[in-house]
């Protein structure tokens, strides 16, 4: 029951506001850079809200059910993962065998469920969208995983988070190396990929197939996968922070150093957002498995020299 | 006891493989019942997979290697000649291929089996534990891992498992190479791993080396497949990869992550192809292109090929995802020891399931989602449903893959993995995933709830999909089959050097093309000529005279 509790309290409604705020924090953003005013602090809220009211349109596809349920297990991921995250920084101590590699797979499920949301619409702009999320998946998963192995390799080949966070206790943070920071650097390119970020943003591609995998979605539906967005966009900058930063702390000062870090890598990831125009498919591929692996491959190759 | 030897003898490897064996066996015979086979009495199809069956038992349950070998070599006659039930024109030609690659190398492993008779003046599998410092005991390894190679569809011996997917009938290639045929492999993998040999880490890289090169391969070429049997092949292969990985890394928790994922592949992949044959039974094709939009129809067989297809990518928390996860710790393990290969191995790996995962997907919508194919009688809703022997096997199967998935521990492991290796090498606190099997179910019931709130409620409506105005009858080009998904991938020169060389090094077409070079001088002495032969005759017999003389 306790479990649960830890489950709604830290994995959904903390991580849910985080998330919001980020969210806000990101179009404010990009607002200031784009000479405009921006949004008040609620906005994200109010469009949350809003779009809960709104009437909802299925389409009369191939299979509504799927259709329907795939932003809910979307959403239910990106919560068991957050709630996971928030264990292992909470108490290192009492993290369960492997879990870097529970977290990796389930930081997989919200593209899928995206994918077999668009899918389902029976759309072909969403079809080609969730293909677009496929080849996207298959590039950067490459990079990202070697990049989580420095982390593995500097943390004496131990694949739970808790220990990772131990070690980084005992000899300092991970990013702080060559091959650390290198592979941290990778990481949150990898990152911008899976949030498909411009210039990443080949599922949705607005300008080109009209929101792509989102195309049929409207209403609460809408509602539930902008809030798994912004939920990610707190779990996946968090998951960074704990494998490279040496986790949040939340007592006293060092909060405030991990609501920086934070800060930081969104303001990293609007910056380049609003910075740079969307790579075509074969661009994105051709990015991330020739010169991102390549560098992901020197970092892997730096940290087994232990620099 | 027969002539003074001990013949039969079961222990737990034995036990759980052939546990394994009976219950595919069992299955398969259930389907095939309603599946309509082309020429060829049902007797003789079913009396061939029963002893297909036998013959499957006979290996895993003797102790001599002499009779393990026989009935391997059985168990590879009846392959060949159950592939022959196939419809298709090519399937004479799959049923030799096969047959050529799997009795070649039986051939070396009986080379093997010689050498180790040689080496311990017995044909008892005991505990032997044959130094491969030896040469000969290394030469006897290597023929007996091109047996296990070639029959667990491994890399690379593995061409025969997409001919066969393709030609065969589908009951056939879901009990033989996807199912069968891998726990021989990896029984006979796991023996000379555990019994028959002492292993040396240089040889725990070969095996984790071929591995990783059979998860990749396989893998890159799940993308561009277009026959979706053909596909399930190619990632059915992908599969043996891991096993073989696990079973390399030598620790005890990598080979019972291995065993345990040989276990949940025969799952998966029969239950996939299955639902495959009943897809097939009712759309009469098995090409991507002229699918799409079945979902609608066969939402039973959707739904279980979707857990199957996410099952195999290793999504938690279904059985796909323990094993692989137990392997991945295994690899870590071997990079403890030192050396830098195992972080290629470990990314290798896991880039496999992503590719396996893209792959699965592309099944998935070409098949089930996306937009009905345009020459498809069931699209419109009137047919004749699927009988119930078509479904309810894999069913039964996609209940075990989420079971063992999620009581991973206490259902599989500890009673058919532990005891093979007689100890327990993970503690309890892995990821115990009820609670998120209860979160996952929460929000599939909520769906289901959203669903039906969708045929009364205000707020919800049902519409037509928006394509710019344009509607699929006018503009039946916009159709996206899913087939194409990746053809951006394939355009990649990376992709199409490894394309090229993939199919230059097909062992048969290189030994086929060897042969043929060979017998090519032989072959154009067969003029047909008189006064030619003759003439070979004459000068014959004039060699002959010359070395009687000489005598």
């Amino acid at each position: 029951m306790t479990y649960l509790l830890y489950v709604f309290l830290l994995g959904f409604l903390l991580t849910a506001v985080i998330g919001f705020l980020a969210s806000w924090f990101d179009r404010k953003l990009t607002a200031r850079l784009q000479y405009r005013i921006g949004p008040p602090l609620l906005q994200p809220l109010y469009d949350f809200l809003k779009l809960l009211e709104k009437e909802t349109l299925i389409p009369k596809a191939s299979s509504q059910f799927t259709f329907v349920s795939a932003p809910l297990v979307g959403l239910i991921s990106a919560i068991t993962v957050s709630a996971i995250l928030w264990a292992s920084n909470m108490d290192p101590q009492k993290t369960f065998i492997g879990d870097l590699i529970v977290v990796i797979y389930l930081f997989l499920v919200p593209s899928i469920s995206i994918v077999l949301g668009g899918f389902a619409s029976g759309n072909p702009l969403a079809s080609l969208g969730a293909s677009r999320e496929l080849k996207l998946l298959l590039s950067y998963e490459l990079p990202f995983i070697l990049a989580i192995l420095v982390a593995v390799i500097k943390s004496d080949f131990s694949l739970r988070l808790g220990e990772i966070l131990l070690a980084q206790a005992k000899n300092g943070m991970v990013a702080v190396s060559w091959s650390g920071g290198l592979a941290m650097l990778i990481a949150v390119i990898c990152m911008q990929g899976k949030l498909a970020l411009v210039p990443f943003d080949t599922p949705e591609a607005e300008t080109e197939i009209a929101h792509g995998v989102m195309i049929e979605y409207s209403g609460a539906l809408l509602a539930a996968y902008h809030l798994m967005k912004n939920m990610m966009l707190f779990a996946l900058p968090f998951f960074i922070i704990i494998v490279y930063l040496g986790g949040l702390k939340v007592k006293g000062l060092p909060l405030l150093y991990g609501m920086l870090e934070y800060v930081g890598l969104v303001a990293f990831l609007t910056l380049i957002r609003n910075t740079n125009p969307r790579f075509r498919t074969e661009q994105v591929l051709k990015f991330f498995w020739g010169p991102v692996t390549m560098l992901a491959a020197v970092a892997v190759g730096l940290a087994l020299g232990d620099y | 006891m027969v002539l003074g030897q001990e013949i039969f003898h079961v222990d737990a490897l034995a036990l759980t493989t052939g546990a394994c064996i009976v219950f595919f066996a069992g299955l398969t015979l259930l389907y095939s019942w309603k599946f309509a086979l082309g020429s060829g009495g049902r007797l003789g199809y079913n009396l061939y997979l029963l002893l297909s069956l036998v013959a499957a038992l006979g290996v895993v349950l003797t102790k001599n290697l002499v009779i393990l070998l026989v009935c391997w070599g059985l168990s590879g006659v009846f392959l060949y000649l159950l592939i022959g039930y196939g419809t298709k024109e090519r399937t004479p030609a799959t049923a030799k291929k096969a047959f050529i690659i799997i009795g070649g190398t039986d051939a070396f492993m009986m080379l093997g089996v010689v050498l180790i008779g040689q080496i311990s003046d017995s044909f008892n599998m005991g505990h032997l534990r044959l130094s491969l410092a030896e040469p000969s005991a290394l030469f006897a390894f290597l023929c007996l891992l091109m047996g296990v190679l070639a029959k667990a569809g491994m890399v690379p011996f593995h061409t025969w498992v997409p001919d066969t997917a393709e030609d065969a009938p589908t009951p056939v290639t879901a009990f033989l190479p996807a199912a069968v045929d891998k726990v021989l492999g990896v029984y006979l993998l796991a023996r000379m791993v555990l019994d028959l040999f002492l292993m040396t880490p240089g040889m725990n890289a070969v095996l984790l080396t071929l591995g990783a090169v059979t998860i990749a391969s396989a893998g890159l070429m799940m993308l561009r497949q277009q026959d979706f049997k053909r596909l399930l092949a190619f990632c059915a292969i992908s599969q043996a990869g891991y096993v073989l990985l696990g079973i390399g890394t030598g620790h005890p928790l990598g080979i019972a992550g291995g065993l345990f994922h040989m276990v949940n592949h025969a799952i998966y992949k029969s239950c996939l192809f299955f639902y495959g044959g009943a897809v097939e039974q009712r759309v009469q094709t098995t090409n991507l292109d002229r699918m799409g939009g079945l979902a609608r129809p066969m939402p039973m067989i959707f739904t279980g090929f979707l857990i199957g297809s996410l099952a195999v990518s290793g999504i938690p928390p279904l059985n796909g995802f323990v094993s692989k996860w137990m392997i991945y710790q295994g690899i870590v393990e071997v990079g403890r020891e030192g050396g830098g290969l195992w972080v290629l191995w470990l990314a290798v790996a896991m880039f496999g399931s992503a590719l396996t995962l893209a792959g699965m997907m592309k099944t998935v919508h070409a098949i089930f989602l996306g937009q009905p194919g345009p020459d498809l009688p069931v699209a419109t809703g009137h047919h004749k449903s699927t009988p119930w022997p078509l479904w309810f096997p894999p069913l039964l199967l996609t209940a075990l893959s989420i079971l063992f998935g999620i009581w991973a521990y206490d259902l599989p492991l500890k009673h058919l993995i532990f005891p093979i290796l007689q100890q327990t090498p993970i503690s309890l606190d892995i990821w115990q995933p009820t609670l998120a099997t209860v979160l996952i179910l929460t929000a599939l019931g909520g769906g289901i709830m959203f669903y039906f709130l969708s045929r009364w409620s205000k707020t919800l409506r049902q519409t037509e999909v928006f394509i710019g105005g344009e509607t699929l009858d006018a503009v039946p080009g916009m159709r996206v089959s899913g087939s194409a998904f990746y053809d951006s991938v394939q355009e990649l020169p990376v992709y199409r050097a490894f394309f090229t060389l993939a199919g230059r090094s097909d062992p048969y077409e290189v030994s086929a093309q060897f042969v043929t070079r060979l017998c090519g001088p032989l072959k154009n002495m067969h003029s047909g000529i008189l006064s030619t032969y003759l003439s070979w005759c004459l000068m014959g017999m004039g060699v002959l005279f010359i070395v009687l003389l000489l005598r």
